[in-house]
C-alpha cells in the first residue's frame, strides 16, 4: 500500500508539466531527475515501486525513461497518458538539442571548435566503457559471462557484424549459460 | 542522400533491438550510418553524439542529430519517431503484463542473460565513438581516462565530457 501523501497526478496537464521538468533539467542524464520529480517531489510515485518499472524499462528495448513515460502515463491516464508524458519529456530537450546543433553547425569549420566536440565525443565514448565495465561486474567472476562479453564486443566493435547477425546468437549462448547457472 | 522512407525503416529495425537503450545500438547505427551507407564521416558521427550528450535530455535524441546531418530536419525528427514508436509501443504492451511474472524463473534466467551481452554492446558503442579517426593514441588517451575514472570515482560524468573537450583542444589541432 502506497503511504498516503503518495498520489497520482491529478490530470494530464499536471502529467505533462512533470516530465517537462524532468526533461528541462535532465543534465547529464535523465533517469536521476526522473527519480527526483516523480518519487520525492511530485510524490506520484513510491520508491520501489518506481525501481520495479524501471527494471521492466531497462529490459525492453528502447530508451529506458521514455519507457517509463510510456507505462507511468498508460498506468495513470490510459493511451492519452502514455503520449502526453512522453512528449512531455522529449519536447524541451529535442528543441535545445536541434538550436546546439544549429549553433554548432556554424562554428563547424572552426578547427578549434572542432577539435574541443571531438574530444568532448571521444570522452563520450570513454564513459560508455567505463559503464560497460561498471555493468560488467556481477559476471567478472563468471568466465563464461566475461567470454560472452568480449565476443560481442570484438563482433561489433573490431569485426563490424550487424547487430542483427550478433544480438541472436549471443542471446542463445547467454540463454544457455545462465539457465545451467554459468551466469 | 537517404529518402525519408529508408531512414524511418532502419531506425525502426534499430528500435525493436535496442535491448538496454541506445548504447546498445550505437555500434549499429554507426556501422549503417558510416560504414555500409556513407551518410557522413566517422568524425563527423562522434561529434554529432558530442552535441547530442551536451545537450540535457535522454540520449536517445542523439537519432535526431544522426538523421538531420544524413538527410535533414525532417529525417531527424522521423528517425526520432521511427525509433521511439516501436520500443514504445511494445512497453505499452508488455507493461500490464511484467509485474505478474515478478517470480517467474524464465524471467530471472534471461535477465542474467541480458548482463554480459549488454557489456559487450556498450563497450562495443564506446569503441566506434572513440576511434572516429581509426585507433590513435590520442582517442585512446582520452577514452581510456574517462573510461578509468568514471569505473573508480564518483565524478560526475559531465566533468569528463568537459576535460575531454579540453584535452581534444591541445590534440585534435
Amino acid at each position: 500500500m502506497a503511504p498516503p501523501d503518495y498520489a497520482p497526478p491529478r490530470s494530464l496537464w499536471a502529467l505533462y508539466l512533470g516530465f517537462l521538468s524532468i526533461g528541462a533539467r535532465s543534465f547529464g542524464g535523465v533517469l536521476p531527475w526522473a527519480h527526483r520529480v516523480l518519487v520525492e517531489e511530485k510524490r506520484w510515485i513510491v520508491p520501489a515501486d518506481f525501481a520495479q518499472v524501471l527494471a521492466l524499462c531497462q529490459f525492453l528495448p528502447g530508451p529506458n525513461v521514455g519507457n517509463v513515460s510510456v507505462v507511468l502515463g498508460r498506468r495513470w491516464f490510459g493511451a492519452r497518458g502514455a503520449v502526453v508524458a512522453f512528449l512531455g519529456l522529449m519536447a524541451l530537450p529535442l528543441a535545445w538539442v536541434f538550436a546546439l546543433a544549429l549553433l554548432y553547425a556554424g562554428y563547424a569549420a572552426d578547427p578549434a571548435v572542432r577539435a574541443v566536440v571531438t574530444g568532448a565525443g571521444i570522452a563520450g565514448g570513454g564513459l560508455f566503457i567505463g559503464t560497460a565495465l561498471k555493468l560488467a561486474r556481477p559476471i567478472a567472476r563468471r568466465p563464461w559471462g566475461v567470454a560472452i562479453g568480449i565476443a560481442c564486443f570484438a563482433a561489433l566493435a573490431i569485426g563490424r557484424v550487424s547487430l542483427f547477425a550478433v544480438l541472436p546468437v549471443a542471446l542463445a549462448l547467454g540463454w544457455l549459460a545462465a539457465r545451467s547457472g554459468r551466469l | 542522400m537517404p529518402t525519408l522512407l529508408e531512414i524511418a525503416l532502419y531506425f525502426i529495425l534499430l528500435s525493436l533491438v535496442s535491448v538496454g537503450g541506445i548504447p546498445s545500438v550505437m555500434p549499429e547505427m554507426q556501422r549503417i550510418v558510416v560504414e555500409v551507407k556513407g551518410w557522413m564521416d566517422p568524425a563527423a558521427f562522434t561529434q554529432m553524439f558530442a552535441v547530442a550528450q551536451a545537450a540535457p535530455g535522454p540520449n536517445v535524441l542523439v537519432t535526431a542529430l544522426i538523421g538531420w546531418k544524413s538527410a535533414g530536419i525532417a529525417a531527424g525528427l522521423v528517425a526520432l519517431a521511427a525509433f521511439c514508436a516501436p520500443a514504445a509501443a511494445l512497453t505499452y504492451w508488455v507493461g500490464g503484463y511484467w509485474d505478474r511474472m515478478r517470480e517467474a524463473p524464465w524471467r530471472k534466467v534471461f535477465q542474467r542473460t541480458l548482463i554480459p551481452v549488454t557489456v559487450g554492446f556498450v563497450a562495443a558503442g564506446g569503441y566506434v565513438l572513440a576511434t572516429p579517426l581509426g585507433l590513435d593514441w590520442r582517442g585512446v588517451l582520452i577514452a581510456g581516462v574517462c573510461a578509468l575514472t568514471l569505473f573508480l570515482t564518483r565524478l560526475n560524468p559531465l566533468w569528463l565530457l568537459a576535460g575531454g573537450g579540453v584535452l581534444g583542444y591541445f590534440l585534435y589541432q
